[in-house]
Order: C-alpha cells, then sequence, then structure tokens
C-alpha cells in the first residue's frame, strides 16, 4: 500500500487532467476537432497569474479571473482567425499542432526559459496527523470540484447550456430551431480555452513554471478524454481519475515504466473499444 | 534542314522547360561538395536530407487520409537497430544499417496492421502514444539503450575502391552522398507509387474514403502498405541521423520531431509526394538554423509555427508551396488556370 502522499498527488493530478479534459472534450464535441494546443494556453495561463502577481501585484484569485478571461479571448481570436479559415479536419488537426509551437516560441521569447516559481501564494500546509497537505494542493482539489458544479450547471440549468448540448448533438437540426451554432462554438472555445488557463493558474504554485510545461498535461489529458470516451464530459471525469491515480500509484512500483503501461492501456483499449470506456459511438 | 527546323519548332517547349529547369538543383545538389567543403553546408544539407525521407513518409501516410504522428518513433527505431546491432552484438556496419530499415518497416507492418483498423482522430492519438511508448523505452531500458546518456555509434567502415578511399569519420562528405542516395531512392520509389495505380488508389482514399471503400478498394490493405513503407524508410533515415550525429538518445526522436516531421511536409505541400516534403523540410530546417543563432530564445519555434499557419490559411487544402510550382510556369505561358487534381499525371497525346 502507497503512502498517503502518493493517493494526494494522484488526486491532484487527476484535478488538473479533469480541468483540462474538460476543455478537450467540450471543444471536440462542438468543432469536432481534437484541440492539440490545449497545453499551450495551460502554460499561457500559468505565465500571465506569474505576471499578474509577482509583477503587477494583482492578488492571486482576481488575476487568475482575468487571466481565464484573456485566455478566453486568445482562444476565441485563433477560432475566428485561424481555424474557422483553415478547411479540412486533416489540416485543422496542422494548424493546431503548429500553434504549440508559435505559442511556446512566444512564451520562450517574453518569459525566458527558466524555471519560475509561485510558491509563496498561499503557503502553510494542513495537518492530518500521519501526513500534512499543503494549502496549495487542497486548493486544486477544490477548484476542481466547482470547475465540475459549475459546468454541470452550466450545460443542464441555462439556455447556453441547451444550446451547446443540441449543437453537440445535432448541428443541422439545432440552426433549424434557431440555435447559432457558430456563435456556440465560439463560446465553447472561449470556455475550453479558459478552463484550460485555470488549471495553469491553479497548478501554477504547485509545480515550476516555465514554456513547456503545457505538453504532458496535454498528452495526459487527451489519453484521459480517450479512456472515458471521446465527447462525454463524466467520461472525462472518471478517465481523469483513473489516470491520475493509476498514474501516481503505478509510479510508485515501477518508476518511468508506468508511463508504458498507461499508454499501452490506451492503445489496447483504443483498439478493442474505441469509443472509450463511456463514450457513445461516433458517427 | 527544314525538317529539323519544324522539329525544333514543334517540340513540346511547354512541358520540358519545367522540368529542364526542376533538374537544376539536383545538377548543383550532386555537385555541393565539389564547391564546398564546409561543415556547415554540408551538416545543414544532410539533417535537411534526413528529415526530408521522415517527411516524404508522412506524405503517403496524409495520402490515405490518415494523420500520423509516429514518424519519430520509426526514425528511433531505425537508429536505435543500427546502432544497437553494430555496437552491442559487433555485427557488420552495413549490415545494421540494412537490417534498421527492414526491422523497422517489419514493426511498422505488424502495428499497421492493428492499429490501422481504427482509423482518423484515434489513429493519431495510437501513433502518438507509439513515440511516447518507444522513448521511453528508449529512456529506462539501461542495459541496451544506456538511458539519456545515449548510445555511442560505431562509425561505417573505410570503403577502398581502388583509387577511391571513402573514409566516414575524415568528413562529411561520405554522409552526404549516403543521404543523397537515401533521398534519391525513396524519392524513386514515392514517384513512381505515384504514377501506378497505387498511388491513384491513395488520392481516392483521400478524396472520400467512403466512396473509394464502395469502388472496391481495400482500404485496410493500402493503409497498411503507405504505413509500412513509410517506415522503412524513416528506419533508414533514423540510422543515418544516429550515425551521422555518432550518439543516439532518445532526446533527439519524440513526439516533438514527429509534429516537426508533419510541419515540414505540409509545409512543402502534399501535391507532390517527393518535391514537396523536400522543399519543405530544407526550408524548415535551414530557417530554423538561422534562427537558431539569433540571441532570442524562441524565435524560430515561433516562426516555424507562423510559416505553418500562414501556409495552411494561404495555400488551403494541404498544397503547400510545391503547388506555386505549376501556377508560376502557367504565369509565364499565360495560361488561364484551370483546376486540376494534383498530382494526376496529364495524358500524353
Amino acid at each position: 500500500m502507497p503512502p498517503a502522499g502518493i493517493w494526494i498527488d494522484g488526486l491532484v493530478q487527476s484535478s488538473t487532467y479533469i480541468t483540462m479534459a474538460f476543455g478537450m472534450v467540450l471543444v471536440f464535441s462542438i468543432l469536432g476537432i481534437l484541440n492539440w494546443t490545449h497545453g499551450q494556453y495551460y502554460m499561457l495561463g500559468a505565465v500571465i497569474v506569474y505576471y499578474g502577481v509577482t509583477a503587477a501585484g494583482v492578488p492571486f484569485p482576481i488575476s487568475m479571473l482575468v487571466t481565464g478571461l484573456i485566455i478566453a479571448g486568445l482562444g476565441m481570436l485563433v477560432k475566428k482567425v485561424i481555424i474557422d479559415r483553415v478547411s479540412g479536419d486533416l489540416y485543422v488537426g496542422a494548424v493546431t499542432l503548429a500553434l504549440i509551437f508559435f505559442f511556446e516560441g512566444l512564451a520562450s521569447m517574453l518569459f525566458g526559459m527558466q524555471d519560475k516559481g509561485l510558491a509563496n501564494v498561499m503557503p502553510g500546509s494542513m495537518d492530518f496527523g500521519s501526513f500534512s497537505v499543503s494549502y496549495q494542493k487542497i486548493a486544486v482539489v477544490g477548484f476542481t470540484l466547482v470547475v465540475m458544479i459549475a459546468m454541470y450547471i452550466v450545460l443542464n440549468r441555462t439556455k447556453v447550456g441547451l444550446s451547446i448540448r443540441a449543437a453537440a448533438q445535432e448541428p443541422r437540426a439545432a440552426s433549424l430551431y434557431g440555435v447559432r451554432v457558430d456563435r456556440v462554438s465560439l463560446i465553447v472555445m472561449g470556455i475550453g480555452c479558459a478552463l484550460a488557463a485555470w488549471a495553469g493558474c491553479i497548478m501554477g504554485p504547485v509545480y515550476s513554471i516555465n514554456p513547456f510545461i503545457g505538453r504532458i498535461p496535454m498528452i495526459f489529458s487527451l489519453l484521459a478524454i480517450v479512456i472515458g470516451g471521446l465527447g462525454s464530459l463524466s467520461g472525462a471525469i472518471i478517465g481523469g481519475l483513473i489516470l491520475g491515480f493509476l498514474n501516481s500509484v503505478m509510479a510508485y512500483y515501477i518508476s518511468y515504466y508506468s508511463e508504458v503501461v498507461l499508454f499501452a492501456l490506451v492503445i489496447i483499449l483504443l483498439l478493442v473499444r474505441p469509443q472509450g470506456l463511456f463514450g457513445a459511438a461516433l458517427k | 534542314m527544314n525538317v529539323w527546323l519544324n522539329r525544333f519548332r514543334t517540340f513540346d517547349w511547354r512541358n520540358t522547360w519545367p522540368k529542364v529547369v526542376a533538374a537544376v538543383p539536383v545538377i548543383i545538389f550532386l555537385l555541393i561538395p565539389v564547391f564546398t567543403q564546409g561543415e556547415i553546408v554540408l551538416n545543414m544539407l544532410i539533417l535537411s536530407g534526413i528529415w526530408a525521407v521522415a517527411a516524404m513518409g508522412f506524405t503517403l501516410i496524409l495520402r490515405t487520409g490518415q494523420f500520423s504522428l509516429g514518424q519519430a518513433a520509426f526514425m528511433a527505431i531505425g537508429g536505435y537497430t543500427s546502432a544497437i546491432i553494430s555496437v552491442v552484438l559487433g555485427w557488420p556496419w552495413w549490415f545494421a544499417f540494412l537490417l534498421s530499415g527492414i526491422v523497422s518497416g517489419i514493426v511498422a507492418m505488424l502495428i499497421g496492421s492493428v492499429v490501422l483498423r481504427v482509423g482518423g482522430i484515434y489513429f493519431s492519438i495510437i501513433t502518438l502514444s507509439l513515440t511516447e511508448v518507444i522513448r521511453i523505452i528508449a529512456q529506462q531500458w539501461e542495459p541496451v539503450t544506456h538511458g539519456s546518456r545515449g548510445l555511442i555509434t560505431t562509425p561505417p567502415p573505410n570503403i577502398d575502391l581502388g583509387p577511391l578511399h571513402i573514409n566516414f569519420m575524415a568528413n562529411s562528405v561520405p554522409f552526404y552522398y549516403l543521404t543523397l542516395i537515401l533521398v534519391a531512392v525513396t524519392g524513386l520509389v514515392f514517384w513512381q507509387i505515384g504514377k501506378t495505380r497505387m498511388g491513384g488508389t491513395f488520392y481516392a482514399m483521400l478524396a472520400n474514403q467512403t466512396l473509394a471503400e464502395h469502388e472496391g478498394i481495400h482500404l485496410m490493405k493500402y493503409r497498411v502498405i503507405a504505413f509500412t513503407l513509410a517506415g522503412v524508410f524513416a528506419g533508414f533515415a533514423g540510422a543515418i541521423y544516429a550515425n551521422y550525429l555518432t550518439v543516439i538518445s532518445p532526446l533527439i526522436f519524440g513526439l516533438w520531431q514527429s509534429i516537426q516531421i508533419m510541419m515540414m511536409s505540409i509545409v512543402g505541400g502534399m501535391s507532390s509526394l517527393v518535391a514537396g516534403p523536400i522543399i519543405g523540410s530544407t526550408l524548415l530546417y535551414v530557417l530554423g538554423i538561422q534562427l537558431a543563432r539569433l540571441p532570442i530564445y524562441g524565435i524560430a519555434q515561433l516562426l516555424y509555427g507562423a510559416v505553418v499557419v500562414l501556409v495552411l490559411i494561404f495555400l488551403p487544402k494541404g498544397t503547400g508551396l510545391i503547388d506555386l510550382w505549376p501556377r508560376i510556369w502557367r504565369k509565364i505561358y499565360r495560361e488561364v488556370e484551370e483546376y486540376e487534381i494534383p498530382g494526376e499525371t496529364r495524358q500524353e497525346d
């Protein structure tokens, strides 16, 4: 049985993957593309919140909120200016892959290559007797819970959520019933990018910040939504939990080979059940 | 005399001039070591040639409508096969080099025949996972691959051909010609594929998979063929890469190299299986090297991304830079531009 710290780490990792995976699932179900740049929005979120807190001196929660809005605007801009002008699913994939390099280059030019930390934002830790958990990690888990509840409310209780669900299910029929699908897809792109940016903000103080931190969370949240099923939000939660715990607990026993096992697991899962554990079969 | 002049007039200059002009760079590439043996120039050309071979494979897979992020994995398999066989087992270098392509091709065929059943986005994710798995195995399998310190390769043996002594250690010229031969062989094979019935089949699959399947095309078969061919040549490219750098480590074959190969192929254009990837990889690699000399870190990546985005916006549907070539000639001959399916050979009359 691994020590409690391993399980806590698993929970923290799962939380990041879930927040990131939500955005990817939303974008995939509306736009029909995988947004490979998602990890870079995570990275940009962390970078902007770093500057907000250290250079501008804005309190962490406010700068986090503003960062989310900025990245949402950036995502919408990318959608409007670049993705809409590229035709063909294959080439949209290519353009989002190319944007990874663009954003990483931009961040390395402006931010520099060295690691920077935000550790002084939420110091201290909570004592649980035999082990202690830093407030920062509690904040990550708490934030993810808030995101989950908020997403549930937005998608199921509001008019925007209704149109998002309608557009995901049947875009043509939804547009016949008065849903403006292009506007909905813009909103979804904004929400997805904001979620990625917030994941980056909340994880910024836990790990160090550099222009390349977006790569690993992108790959892992991709695997999470593949396990859960592309296009299913509850699947993304389950997939994120499986992935986070499996990764940290297996890494305790077999170190780096745990990643091989995870990737092999995903390959086998895709071959046996391409729609994922919980996803409905895609068209 | 008159007959000769007539033949001269009726000669089809319109189709000949573009080919003559296109032959000029080929001759220049062949003669470059005569003019300069500078390591910087040769280094640049060798590495762009290596990436060009991998990018050609990517283009071939893209022709079947699949988006592979696994080209770097096959380069890694080829590189490690050649290094392990020649260093750890101590077998002859050329035999190891030959095996690198074969092993990588066999792996590609085995994986492809399982993985290509799920197409589209899932194929991209699986090839991405494959690249990462290969990289992690190379990093962790210490006794054989020496982990992230890397495996130092043995240089190719000297060749004595009468008056000609080829020494791979003396300078980069032998490696330059080796790369050029690989690019030429890959180019010839892919060019011939593009001209045959199989090339047409690939195009049909790109245009409309469902229709192609209903026309009686066995999608799976052609996908596996494309994937295997790409794997074979990526393996050879990886072997040359590892031996040229004299050390092979997991850091040089990752997902980011796969994405780089994709960018080279997209920028060059996929309407041509050979010229497009060569132009794209040479252009992007040389651009990257030149920008890396600037003191501003990250500008190379920024411009890489920007170039691909601009190409995809202004030259849509993967036409790429190579598509500008026929356009220029149409401008010269003042022809009206007409839509032509790229790659389709014009009927000779």
